[in-house]
């Protein structure tokens, strides 16, 4: 699903009226059952919401959002008689923020650690923290009953107070989502979720985000768990922790869509709303089975969700001709050629061995401010490897960086990207859920100009302009040709502001045609300010483009200096050709 | 411990010939209801993790209504059981209880299942002040509503009236009994008994030699078989849900080691039973179809209807015994009051219980103790011959049997 790059704020209007009119409700006296009713829906909305900030929104599926929830429970089981109810409240979700965060900031560091090792991660926290309230005093065993606990008299009937904690959580965490969702924040979420190495090296602090959106995500749950357990009155660790609790999580934010703010409270809304439709005595059994197939069926015919669906509704109503767009005249202004100025990247003696194959061996380089550098070399000499170490996503084994006067050697990816390296990929890797338009606001948000939502939107668009692509600036990428798509990863590293720009194999699987059209288009890539780094295996666009040099063979630099004459070098044209003595 | 007065008494020959008249005079009355009916309402987990209990309770309040009404009903009106499935989850408990009250209007509650249902359905009752009887509810001082009335009769502290009954029942053998074990789930209302049993055990001077918890839904005892063997006491007391009595026998026979006396609670009784090596196993229970709970006409027919019924509902096990005996005893708690006041006010019925408690398939019940909690009415049984025997107390032992204790 794309998340729209203008923000609208009808939806946070809509969860502030909803939240009055939900407020306001008690005082017209309705059936305690509707509120009881209303609380379900509320408790499954604020559990599945707040899920759907860390699952949805980074593509970290979470099993272990009932431990989160489970610590807001005992949180009040425990201090709700002896504090007031607002303590409880804070605690459980504090308690359940600082478990995540904690959780958090060990785990997503581990590079392993995602897809289905994560899920299973966070299910055994669950097990673990139930293990523990279960053999300490916080339960014992026995449970913990809250018949005692005094509720604040909001409204006459403490159950219309139980219900309005219900609403002002629900609504409070729609409204945490909607704002994440069309925050910064909220956008480097999604491109973890679709690249993460990508939205590292364009400038989102991957772990940062990560652990803050867990955070997030277990202090909304534990919320929802303080006020749940006043609802239920007696909590025991069995159904507190009850494998069902994440599993219903999970598939109410899928079914309703989870990488948007309101698909999970849909999918609650849905499931809550059937599965207390169908309670009837003398067809329990059929119900449940009505409720799976129908389940089943939503799933199979909404990938996405229902807000999925009607997104892409709406994107095939919407959709322009796929007729390529032109290439139109940039937008920035073309000079002539630049002057070379001083060292911008140095690397020295950099190493670096993927178990024990040296890719890296002891490469020493320059590169001046405004210089096209060609990096050339035949298959597997460590040119890509070398790309990857300067934009941060391998560390060396040994060596120096040192990129504008400042050592960037220990520097995370995104860190990088802000002080201005930024790359293109070989085979091209878009944020495939963005928009083309929002894959480039990515870019100018996170990247060294470290624009705000308005300045990086409407760059943006200048930057799809210079590539050609503002005719595609909706579509998705899935939906550009090879063509388009290299182009989009072009306008991605302009929009960062880069002040060196990698392309790696930019030309790889283009006609001869589009090479041509390409050329030219880096030709205006560095005459607007970018030094680059051209790696190409395509001879005449390196002659056609370079200012100097540098050929890589088997991790090492075998020569460097003035393209025509470097391609002249007997090493160069032995480590393309091969040695003439040793192959007759 | 419990007390004589207050369990199963035989029968006079005045009580059969009142019976055989009100047979009689139900007979007469048999499809005589008439009038709006009188609705009932409550949930049972049908689906969900307690949904194998929740069916003996839906069979139970099934054969109780067909029955009631084939009678007088209530008031002489039929009874409608507006049922509703609580999906084994407190909170939908409580919402549906919510919905029964202010959307079906039902005139009547019954309790749910299960101690943290029951409590959520209670704490609506409380707010509109309605009688709740409920079944099987095992941790009673949680129950602090002044309208609950429990059909499970266990007293208000069974963590020690249950015990020193059990105890006296197997000390009155005679045997020496020093020592003793107790491995228990960590499930609620099972600890609960199992932490008061170890210090009822104490106190009487017994020595443990063992006291282990385990998880709820724990698969592998050979750790904990191998934590009794060594223990080797004379009695091991295991707090048991399901079928986790038979694991842990199994996985002491593994290590060839047989328990010298053993008692579970609360352990799938089939099974158990049936099991070779549940041989003399010693559990609770209020009600089985034996002697002298057969003796009352209604409870033996209850006891047939019932046979018939879980068979064709395709039960393991399809002997009534606690669950179906609370189930039918909470029907005859609130049908019998509404009929001795001939009132649905949920007042005049509070009153009446209060005072008179009821008469039921497993005795007389009072409510006249702390939290409406009367006599504890638990039963030690035994397995014998393949088969549950009540074994104590002596008024109620089942005929020809007396406990077994090696």
């Amino acid at each position: 699903m794309n998340a729209p790059a203008v923000k609208s704020y009808r939806g946070l209007v809509a969860i502030l009226a909803a939240t009055l009119a939900f407020a306001a409700l008690p005082l017209f006296q309705p059936s305690p059952f509707l509120e009881s009713f209303l609380y379900l829906l509320f408790f499954w909305i604020a559990l599945a919401t707040s899920w759907t900030i860390l699952s949805g929104f980074t593509g970290y599926v979470s099993f272990g959002h009932g431990a989160f929830y489970g610590a807001g429970v005992y949180a009040t089981a425990n201090l709700g008689a002896h504090a007031p109810l607002w303590v409880c409240l804070l605690a459980g979700g504090l308690i359940a923020a600082v478990l995540g965060g904690a959780v958090g900031f060990v785990v997503f560091r581990v590079r392993r650690l995602r897809g289905e090792l994560f899920a299973l991660l966070t299910l055994a926290l669950a097990i673990v923290l139930a293990t523990i309230i279960l053999n300490t005093p916080i339960d014992g065993g026995p449970g913990v009953s809250l018949m005692g606990v005094r509720l604040p008299r909001i409204y006459a009937n403490p159950s219309s107070t139980i219900y309005l904690l219900g609403a002002l959580v629900a609504m409070g965490s729609l409204a945490t989502a909607w704002l994440v969702q069309y925050s910064s924040f909220g956008r480097g979420l999604f491109a973890i979720s679709d690249d993460e190495d990508v939205a590292e090296i364009l400038g989102v602090p991957t772990l940062g985000f990560k652990v803050a959106a867990l955070a997030l995500s277990s202090f909304l749950a534990g919320v929802a768990g303080a006020v749940h357990a006043l609802f239920v009155s007696y909590v025991t660790v069995g159904e507190t922790f009850s494998i069902t609790v994440p599993l219903f999580v999970l598939l109410m934010s899928v079914l309703g869509g989870a990488r948007h703010w309101l698909g999970p409270a849909i999918g609650a809304i849905f499931v809550t709303t059937l599965t207390n439709a169908l309670v009837g005595g003398d067809w329990a059994l059929a119900a449940r089975a009505l409720i799976g197939v129908t389940l089943i069926v939503a799933t199979l015919y909404l990938p996405e969700g229902v807000i999925g669906f009607l997104a892409h509704r709406f994107r095939a109503r919407a959709k322009p001709a796929l007729a390529a767009a032109p290439i139109v005249e940039p937008a920035p202004e073309v000079g002539p050629k630049r002057p070379i100025g001083d060292v911008l990247l140095q690397c020295d003696d950099v190493h670096l061995a993927f178990r024990g194959v040296r890719a890296l061996n002891g490469v020493t380089l320059e590169v001046r401010e405004g210089e096209i550098l060609g990096l050339v070399g035949p298959n597997g000499s460590g040119k890509s490897t070398l790309i990857n170490v300067i934009s941060g996503f391998y560390r060396p084994d040994a060596g120096r960086l040192v990129f504008a006067g400042s050592d960037v050697t220990a520097d995370a990816g995104h860190r990088r990207a802000r002080r201005g390296i930024a790359r293109t990929f070989q085979i091209p890797r878009p944020f495939n859920r963005l928009s083309v338009l929002d894959n480039v606001v990515v870019a100018g948000q996170f990247g060294a100009r470290g624009l705000d939502h308005g300045a990086a939107l409407a760059q943006a668009q200048e930057w799809l302009s210079f590539v050609g692509l503002d005719a595609r600036a909706q579509a998705l990428p899935k939906e550009l040709n090879l063509h388009q798509r290299k182009f989009l990863e072009l306008a991605r590293a302009l929009a960062s502001g880069a002040r060196l720009i990698m392309l790696d194999e930019v030309l790889a699987g283009l006609t001869p045609a589009e090479i041509t059209t390409a050329i030219d288009m880096v030709r205006k890539i560095h005459a607007s300010g970018a030094t680059i780094i051209f790696v190409e295996h395509n001879m005449r666009a390196v002659l056609a483009l370079t200012d100097r040099l540098v050929v890589l063979n088997q991790g090492q630099i075998i020569a460097q200096g003035d393209p025509r004459a470097v391609m002249q070098d007997p090493l160069v044209i032995s480590a393309y050709l091969g040695d003439a003595d040793a192959h007759p | 411990m419990a007390s004589g007065n207050n369990l199963i008494s035989q029968p006079s020959r005045r009580d059969l010939l009142a019976m055989a008249l009100a047979a009689g005079a139900s007979t007469t009355a048999m499809g005589q209801t008439s009038g709006p009916p009188v609705r009932v309402g409550g949930t049972l987990s049908l689906t969900g993790p307690l949904a194998a209990t929740g069916a003996i309770h839906k069979i139970v309040g099934d054969l109780f209504v067909q029955e009631a009404n084939k009678k007088q009903g209530m008031l002489g009106r039929p009874i409608e059981w507006v049922l509703l499935d609580d999906q084994s989850k407190p909170d939908l408990a409580r919402t549906l209880y919510e919905r029964l009250i202010t959307v079906d209007k039902v005139d009547l509650l019954i309790g749910p299942y299960a101690t943290a249902n029951i409590l959520s359905a209670m704490s609506v009752a409380q707010r509109y002040n309605k009688v709740l009887v409920h079944s099987t509810f095992g941790i009673p001082k949680l129950a602090t509503y002044d309208r609950h009335f429990p059909g499970w009769p266990i007293g208000f502290s069974p963590e020690d009236t249950v015990s020193n009954m059990a105890l006296d029942g197997i000390l009155s053998t005679g045997k020496q009994v020093k020592t003793f074990a107790v491995v228990t789930s960590k499930f609620p209302s099972v600890q609960f008994l199992a932490v008061g049993a170890r210090d009822v055990f104490k106190k009487r001077g017994l020595t443990e030699n063992l006291y282990l918890e385990f998880e709820f839904g724990a698969r592998d005892f050979g750790p904990i078989a191998a934590r009794v063997r060594e223990a080797n006491p004379d009695i091991l007391y295991m707090g048991a849900i399901g079928l986790e009595g038979n694991q842990l026998l199994e996985a002491l026979e593994k290590i060839n080691y047989t328990p010298k006396n053993h008692m579970y609670v609360y352990p799938s009784p089939g099974q158990l039973a049936q099991s070779p090596l549940g041989k003399d196993a010693l559990s609770l229970t209020i009600y089985e179809d034996l002697p002298p709970f057969s003796d009352n006409p209604e409870a033996a027919t209850f006891a047939r209807l019932y046979r018939e019924a879980a068979t064709k509902a395709g039960f393991p096990f399809v002997d009534p015994e606690t669950q179906a005996g609370a189930g039918y005893s909470s029907w005859q708690i609130l049908t019998g009051a509404v009929n001795a006041t001939k009132s649905l006010n949920d007042d005049v019925l509070t009153a009446h219980l209060k005072k008179n408690g009821a008469e039921t398939i497993i005795g007389k019940v009072r409510f006249d103790g702390p939290q409406n909690y009367g006599d504890d009415l638990m039963r030690l049984k035994q397995v014998q011959d393949g088969k549950w025997a009540i074994v104590w107390p002596k008024q109620v032992a089942t005929p020809g049997k007396t406990i077994i204790i090696k």
